[in-house]
C-alpha cells in the first residue's frame, strides 16, 4: 500500500521534473504539446502541489507530536502520562477516550462552524508569540475553557447522563454558566507546576 | 543558456521560481517543526506563485505582441 506521504512526494517530484525540463529546454513550448506541458508544469501541477501540501500541513498540525515539538509544550506532553485518574487530560489520553495521535487538537478545538480554522489561527498566534513576543508564564488559555468541547463527546453518553450531579446541573453545564472545571468537579487539568511531585504512568519521566 | 527569445527567457525565469517554490515546499513538508507551516505558506507558496504569475504574464504579453504584429499598417 502506497502511503499518502509517498504520493505527495511523487507529485512534487513529477512537478519539479517537468519544470526542470522546461527550464532546460524552453524551446519545447514552440509546439502545441510543449505548450500543454508548460501549462501542466508551470501552472496546474504547482497549484495542485500547493493545495495538497497545505492540506498535508493542516493535517499534520493536528498531531500531538506536532504540538509537543514546541519546547514550551513539553510539560503538557508529560502531563498526559500522569498516573492519577483525577488528571482529566491524562485520564482521557491513557484510556484512549480521545485519539492519542491528535490529543491536543481533539480537546482544544472549538466544536463550532469554522472551529478548525479558528484553531489554526490560534496556532499561528502561538508561533507569533513564540518567535516575536514573550510567551505567557505560566501558559494560560486565551479564553476560559468552554464546556461545549467536553459536551461534544460526553453529552448523551451513558456515563454522563446517569450521573446525578450532571443531571442536576445539566442546564448550567450546557449553557456554560458553570464550568466542568469548577473546583470540586473536574478541576485537575494539566497542572504542570506539580508534575515533579506525581508518579508518571508507564515509567515515562 | 540565455535565450534571445523573450518568451523562452520568461518561461525559464518562471520555471526557476516555480522550482524554487516547490523545493521550499518539499523541505517544509519534511521538516517536523511548528515553523514548517510558516515556511511552506509564507515563503514556498509565494515564490511558486510568483513563478506562475510570470508564466501567465508571458502568455498575455506574447498574445499582445502577436496582435501588434498582425495589425494592418
Amino acid at each position: 500500500m502506497i502511503s499518502p506521504q509517498t504520493l505527495i512526494m511523487a507529485l512534487f517530484g513529477l512537478s519539479a521534473g517537468l519544470v526542470l525540463l522546461l527550464v532546460l529546454r524552453p524551446s519545447l513550448t514552440a509546439q502545441r504539446s510543449g505548450k500543454i506541458l508548460a501549462f501542466l508544469g508551470l501552472l496546474a501541477l504547482p497549484v495542485l502541489c500547493s493545495f495538497v501540501g497545505t492540506t498535508a500541513q493542516m493535517e499534520r498540525s493536528k498531531q500531538t507530536s506536532f504540538c509537543l515539538s514546541c519546547h514550551i509544550m513539553e510539560p503538557y506532553g508529560r502531563s498526559l502520562q500522569v498516573d492519577d485518574p483525577h488528571y482529566v487530560p491524562a485520564a482521557h489520553f491513557q484510556n484512549h477516550r480521545i485519539p492519542t495521535e491528535e490529543a491536543c487538537y481533539t480537546c482544544h478545538e472549538d466544536y463550532v462552524l469554522y472551529g478548525g480554522l479558528r484553531a489554526k489561527w490560534r496556532g499561528l498566534h502561538h508561533v507569533y508569540v513564540q518567535y516575536l513576543s514573550t510567551p505567557m508564564n505560566p501558559i494560560r488559555l486565551y479564553v476560559p475553557y468552554n464546556n461545549r468541547e467536553c459536551l461534544h463527546c460526553h453529552l448523551g453518553a451513558r456515563s454522563f447522563e446517569e450521573s446525578p450531579t450532571h443531571t442536576a446541573l445539566r442546564d448550567q453545564l450546557v449553557s456554560n454558566d458553570m464550568s466542568c472545571l469548577t473546583g470540586g468537579c473536574h478541576d485537575t487539568v494539566h497542572n504542570v507546576g506539580g508534575l515533579d511531585k506525581v508518579k508518571l504512568w508507564n515509567g515515562v519521566h | 543558456m540565455i535565450s534571445k527569445n523573450p518568451m523562452e527567457r520568461r518561461l525559464r525565469i518562471s520555471g526557476m521560481f516555480v522550482l524554487l517554490g516547490l523545493l521550499i515546499e518539499v523541505l517544509a513538508l519534511r521538516w517536523i517543526h511548528p515553523a514548517a507551516f510558516l515556511v511552506f505558506a509564507f515563503i514556498g507558496i509565494p515564490i511558486g506563485s510568483l513563478g506562475i504569475v510570470i508564466y501567465l504574464y508571458s502568455l498575455v504579453s506574447l498574445r499582445s505582441s502577436d496582435n501588434r504584429t498582425v495589425e494592418p499598417t
